[in-house]
């Protein structure tokens, strides 16, 4: 039975999407700015509104989240669970950094950052010494999330317990402002588009995607397996802390709810599930998908759980891949229906 | 200490009954069942609605043990099936993201049909005074039922067919098939034994405390830590692991906190993955 954990061989709800990635590097450019033009305009439809400012700026976080659990689980095939603990990480000791030590807002992010990163690839580490499975990596890290989350609350003289923290640093600046805190989060998300994109491309994706598809082939080739994955890791929860940190300036307080399990890890997994696990953008499409879908829901109160739990099943049966390679897949189909006779049928492996 | 150690006794008997049925699932099938806690829940508000119908305590019972032992059959037939096709790690996974959806769907129902509600069920007697601490009878009928259990699972497992037939899937299903078992047959029965199990455990528990609609999540991670101590598809691993996690839960709680308590329970299960990956009874290939 331990040949189910000792190997993290690639599973069938990662990959497959990402042979169509050899996209020049204008092109990854390219995608990534158009999608940043069209997230840009959002504040001018919907500007006006505070709440709706505010549930499009926790979007943008989300997304943020996305795209590093992407990195990490997509791209180098680590089942974390503890996103949100990771942002947490991020979140509290920014908070704790900038109100209690009194450094700079700027400092205390990068700190922040900085210890997210540690905290994920220390866990990542771990996961690789021990050859954990995908399912191991998955139940150690979702230890360290409740561990987490009830660390919050028990120590609550440090982080306030179940009310959580008021920030005061930032307040009254644009960081508390209505949409300049926007474009900060936006502007996080193409960074880190661009980092997950140029990373792809570069010598560190090809070994990414080496060790996700066939782990033992790959240290056969020379790649040094445990090494990449710790890398992944590092960077990943890097992201991670740092939009944790930042969000919670914006939001101008941080709560174990901000960062629990089911409040970000499950979302995060849906969204990147419904966007495409692996696929560059697909943290943006299913961010953006499920940000409006949980608006119209949320005057429904606990039947969005329920809803929650039927799009779940419904993605993982039937939209394994997510939208972005469905889509792919079927806009490829009409083109080459329309260009080509029946002399040339595009050959696809199952998802 | 006394007092900790005889409630950490029969906390653990609990434990040990909660992990058996989420071991037997995970080994014999490498389906990791997330909504198994909810399975427990829904038993526990079968039971209470029985109750608000005015029906008798022990058909209510019963029904509740049904609706449990349904529940797994239902899970079998329904979101498992795709599973079944898949191998391996692939297989787990996806058992595991279904059953988070299926966990949320019933969280969400119960939270917005029965909030607040919670099953307690009354067992009366006076206390009973045992190595000089007054233990309240509803910890005895509760340990005693478990105990039952404990005793019906491992007659079960050594000495009839279909027990050994169960065990052998769990050791090698290859094996089994060859000898004419079908492992999905054995996987059926162990999904509705699961859910009796969960349907015990939820009314044991009620019987020293309320279980309440909100105690799926929970009672789910509680069974995945003794589960993983215990070792993956083993029932004496997971009673040996429920009475240790138990005692130890019982004397943090008195001595510690009981926030801290359940990290102390979560690093004994981390550390146990790290230096025992197989768990305390597993065996590793």
């Amino acid at each position: 039975m331990s040949e189910r954990f000792s190997r993290a061989t690639g599973t069938s709800l990662v990959g497959g999407a990402e042979a169509h990635t050899s996209r020049s590097l204008t092109g990854m450019l390219g995608a990534v700015a158009g999608m940043a033009a069209l997230l840009a305009l959002f504040p001018l439809w919907l500007g006006g509104s505070r709440v709706l400012m505010g549930v499009a700026i926790l979007g943008l976080a989300y997304a943020s989240y996305a795209i590093g659990f992407n990195l990490i689980f997509g791209s180098t095939g680590q089942l974390f669970l503890c996103v949100g603990a990771l942002a947490g990480v991020g979140g509290y000791a920014a908070t704790i950094l900038s109100d209690r030590a009194g450094l700079p807002i700027l400092v205390s992010i990068l700190v922040a950052t900085l210890l997210a990163a540690l905290t994920g690839g220390l866990l990542s580490w771990i996961a690789v010494r021990r050859s954990l499975g995908v399912i191991f990596t998955g139940i150690v890290t979702l230890i360290f999330a409740l561990s987490f989350e009830n660390l919050l609350l028990g120590l609550s003289g440090v982080t306030g317990g179940d009310s959580g923290l008021q920030i005061r640093a930032g307040s009254g600046t644009i960081l508390r402002g209505q949409i300049p805190p926007y474009y900060l989060m936006l502007g996080l998300v193409v960074v880190f588009l661009i980092v997950h994109g140029l990373l792809r491309r570069s010598h560190v994706g090809w070994a990414f995607r080496a060790l996700r598809d066939d782990e033992v082939a790959a240290e056969l080739a020379g790649i040094n397996v445990a090494r990449y994955r710790v890398y992944g890791a590092l960077v990943g929860a890097a992201m991670l802390g740092m939009a944790g940190a930042t969000y919670a300036f914006t939001a101008g307080r941080v709560s174990p709810t901000s960062f629990g399990f089911a409040q970000v890890d499950v979302v995060v997994i849906v969204m990147l599930a419904f966007g495409g696990i692996g696929t560059l953008l697909g943290p943006i499409l299913g961010a953006v998908v499920f940000t409006a879908i949980d608006e119209v829901l949320i005057e429904f109160g606990q039947l969005r759980l329920l809803a929650y739990g039927i799009l779940i099943i419904v993605l993982f049966l039937w939209i394994r891949r997510g939208m972005i390679p469905t889509l792919r897949d079927l806009l490829r189909r009409q083109t080459t229906n329309r260009d080509t006779t029946a002399a040339h049928t595009p050959s696809r492996g199952p998802g | 200490m006394t007092a900790s150690i005889l409630d950490g006794i029969v906390l653990g008997l609990q434990f040990g009954v909660l992990a058996t049925g989420l071991t037997l699932v995970y080994g014999l099938g490498g389906v990791l069942n997330l909504a198994y806690g909810q399975m427990a829940v829904i038993s526990a508000m079968v039971v209470l609605l029985a109750m608000d119908a005015d029906i008798p305590l022990l058909p209510a019972v019963g029904l509740g043990l049904l609706a449990g032992g349904l529940l797994g059959l239902l899970l079998d037939v329904t979101i498992l099936r795709p599973v079944y096709r898949l191998q391996g790690e692939a297989r787990v996974l996806l058992s595991l993201l279904l059953s988070l959806g299926v966990a949320f769907i019933v969280d969400g129902f119960l939270n917005w049909r029965f909030p607040l509600r919670g099953l307690t069920l009354r067992v009366g007697g006076e206390a009973v005074e045992i190595l000089g601490v007054r233990m309240r009878m509803g910890s005895l009928v509760a340990s005693g039922i478990t105990l039952l259990v404990l005793a019906v699972l491992f007659y079960v497992f050594r000495y009839t067919l279909l027990g050994r037939a169960i065990r052998s899937v769990i050791e090698n299903e290859e094996g089994a098939r060859l000898v004419g078992i079908d492992p999905h047959h054995m996987l059926r029965i162990i999904l509705v034994v699961s859910g009796v199990l969960a349907a015990i455990v939820a009314m044991t528990r009620s019987m020293v405390t309320p279980v309440n609609v909100r105690a799926g999540f929970s009672i789910t991670v509680l069974a995945l830590i003794v589960t993983v101590v215990g070792g993956l598809g083993s029932i004496s691993g997971a009673f040996l692991a429920g009475l240790v996690l138990g005692i130890i839960n019982s004397i943090a709680s008195t001595y510690i906190g009981t926030f801290l308590s359940l990290i102390i329970l979560l690093v004994a299960a981390a550390l146990t993955i790290l230096i025992r990956p197989a768990g305390l009874l597993g065996v590793r290939e």
